[in-house]
């Protein structure tokens, strides 16, 4: 059993390898050139993150006046780290969501004919279509007491369920919001995955389970890490939804962000909150980093 | 006061200055809805408002002053002043004139907001209390009470102390969190906790925040005004605290609520000119010309704020009339927060109330 599977893997796997890394080969060698190329986006990006970006960590350290002040009224004020552990549980939660809603749909998406997955992926684009402002009031609409989700309930003869102004109400939003992030790298590393490495799996005796447990998820890892990076990252400064859908107990903190620059003209207070969050998700993501890459590599050795 | 012959005398002026100097020496400002004609040709203003319904009505009040005086009136919001701001900081102000919440203009007094010149505006007209060193109202409303008939029905709360009683007045609350702490009701959580609104304290501020804790943990705070009437029109809340205007339009889309009038909160927007602006003759020409009474009564017809000069007679029908607070009826209900109380408290109020407003 062994023995076949090893063959097509690496015979699927190598000539990918082999794609990975002669380009990397010319590139090394076309040094100069091609470096000349990112010049745009690297314009791009020094103008529209970088210089901002150091705007904001100045001014967390030099307002009102040169010191760690701001940092130190970060940590000492309690509604600040309750709202920034939520803004990461919340976070973790819509990913957790989306992954589960996700992978089912990337999968159908590889699985059916070129004339319904156009239809599924445009399910997945219109959204994109629609402003998230319009999309979460319609989620205010579903989710209220007196809302869809709740008259269906009670017609059904169930008692009604508390979803707005709740985190599990926020969660539901966001993660309707984010799941195309989810699903399209899914499906971009779904895509590529040889379906010839299940069937030998199942014609060499194992049952679906184990064959989708051992040989398809495995492969299809890298897509969940990439989507759920995007999806975790991007779920941690959230603003309208948590503002429309949430109550009291779950404001994240672009809220607070936004009530400290916005109404306190506090830019110093503002941007330290900012660099608190940005580095906290560098620290989880340097954590997560080396997970991720063991699981990679055990995804692509298999 | 002599308004026909300034006005007569300076008909032909072709610049806006010239008033200014002149009203300046007589010792009186041109009266308000004063418009020279072609006095302000080739010049542009930005007009910095909320958007919306409210803003289309601004312009239309303004249109007589833009066809009249020339001058390109050009558009842009919604205010926010860290936006201001950045603007003044960086010496290039590009706002002119500046629709702004009620607070703003007193916390920022002289360092966004410039110290205006009264020789060059007439306010003798604006209700009284509502002029500041650096705004002007730019409108009024009212924050109600407002609750569900079905929930209250023979014994509906009458203030905001039975907003408060959650034992004799069960259900549930909405509370406007759109932004800023709201002062007055604060105000009215110290009054319902048997304190004094006179001489607050920082422990006032406290005292009246753990009341509307005290609501409990089903208290909604809104975040738009949109929101609200949402909620209204849904039934969500029992008890809600509205702006008149979101009311208004509420209970005619057929919300079964209705409004409580005893110390409704008076609201205001302000008026402002920021500082640095490049021409500040032409931007108090437009304030002057905006507090004028046709202007105002254009203002009310579209808008169904009230108007804030007290000649001003809008034409409205009457489910829009009810809902105007500058009758006189209303006029004796209002509520006036302590604004100077708040503007000197206001980073102390605005922590507690975000603290509120995250769960804390």
């Amino acid at each position: 059993m062994s023995q076949t599977t090893d063959t097509t893997a690496t015979g699927s796997a190598s000539p990918r390898s082999a794609d990975q890394t002669a380009p990397s080969h010319r590139r090394w060698r076309l040094a100069a050139y091609p470096s000349l190329l990112t010049a745009p986006a690297v314009l791009l990006l020094i103008a529209a993150m970088a210089y901002p970006l150091l705007t904001i960590v100045l001014r967390s350290l030099s307002e009102p006046e040169w010191g760690l002040q701001n940092y130190v009224w970060f940590f000492s004020t309690p509604v600040n780290i309750t709202v920034l552990a939520r803004t990461f549980s919340i976070s973790a939660w819509v990913t957790i969501v989306c992954v589960i809603a996700a992978y089912p749909y990337a999968y159908l998406m590889t699985a059916v004919g070129p004339r319904m997955r156009l239809v599924l992926i445009l399910c997945v684009l219109v959204p994109f279509w629609v402003s998230g402002v319009v999309r979460t009031l319609a989620w205010v609409i579903l989710l209220q007491d007196s809302g869809v989700i709740n008259l269906v309930l009670k017609w059904l003869g169930f008692g009604a369920v508390k979803l707005i102004r709740t985190p599990t109400g926020v969660v539901i939003g966001m993660a309707q919001v984010l799941l195309p992030f989810m699903i399209l790298p899914l499906y971009s590393v779904m895509r590529g995955i040889d379906l010839r490495l299940v069937q030998a799996a199942r014609s060499l005796g194992a049952r679906p389970a184990l064959a989708f447990w051992q040989v398809y998820l495995p492969l299809s890892l890298p897509g969940v890490f990439a989507g759920a990076i995007i999806v975790f990252i991007l779920a941690l400064g959230f603003y309208i939804t948590p503002a429309l859908l949430g109550g009291p107990r779950s404001t994240m903190l672009s809220t607070l962000v936004q009530s400290q620059v916005l109404s306190l003209l506090n830019w110093g207070r503002g941007g330290a909150m900012g660099v608190v969050l940005l580095v906290s998700t560098f620290v989880l993501l340097a954590l997560a980093a080396p997970l991720m890459r063991q699981r990679h590599k055990q995804a692509s050795r298999s | 006061m002599g308004c026909k012959s300034v006005f007569a005398g300076l008909a032909g002026a072709t610049a806006i200055a010239l008033i200014a100097t002149f009203a300046a020496s007589a010792g009186d400002a041109p009266p308000a809805g004063t418009i020279v004609d072609g006095s302000l040709k080739g010049k542009t203003l930005t007009f910095v408002s909320y958007g919306g319904i409210y803003q289309d009505g601004q312009v239309a009040a303004l249109k007589d002053f833009v066809d009249k005086t020339g001058v390109t009136l050009l558009n842009d919001g919604p205010t926010e002043i860290a936006k201001l701001q950045a603007q003044v900081e960086s010496g290039n102000v590009t706002w002119d004139v500046v629709d702004t919440a009620d607070l703003p203009p007193y916390v920022h007094c002289g360092t966004l907001f410039q110290k205006l010149d009264f020789s060059k505006l007439d306010i003798s007209h604006i209700p009284p209390g509502q002029v500041g060193e650096c705004s002007v109202p730019a409108m009024n409303y009212g924050m109600v009470l407002m609750y569900k008939n079905d929930t209250y029905k023979d014994n509906p709360p009458k203030d905001w102390k039975d907003f408060f009683d959650t034992e004799k007045f069960p259900g549930v609350r909405a509370i406007d969190g759109s932004g800023d702490p709201i002062g007055a009701l604060i105000e009215q959580g110290v009054l319902a906790d048997g304190g004094s609104t006179e001489n607050m304290t920082k422990e006032d501020i406290d005292k009246g925040i753990a009341r509307i804790k005290a609501l409990g943990p089903d208290t909604i705070f809104w975040k738009t005004g949109a929101e609200s009437q949402q909620l209204a029109e849904s039934g969500e809340a029992d008890m809600i605290m509205m702006w008149t205007g979101r009311a208004m339009t509420a209970v005619d889309n057929g919300a079964e609520y209705t409004p409580v009038w005893k110390d409704w909160m008076v609201v205001m927007d302000q008026m402002t000119i920021p500082v640095g602006v490049k021409d500040t003759d032409a931007a108090y020409a437009l304030l002057n010309a905006y507090l004028g009474k046709r202007e105002q009564e254009i203002l009310t017809e579209k808008t169904s704020y009230s108007p804030i000069n007290d000649e001003a007679k809008p034409d409205v029908p009457d489910s829009v009339a009810k809902w105007l607070t500058n009758t006189p009826e209303r006029i004796s209900q209002g509520y006036q927060q302590n604004i100077k109380f708040w503007v000197a408290n206001f980073d102390y109020a605005s922590e507690k109330w975000t603290a509120l407003m995250a769960g804390n």
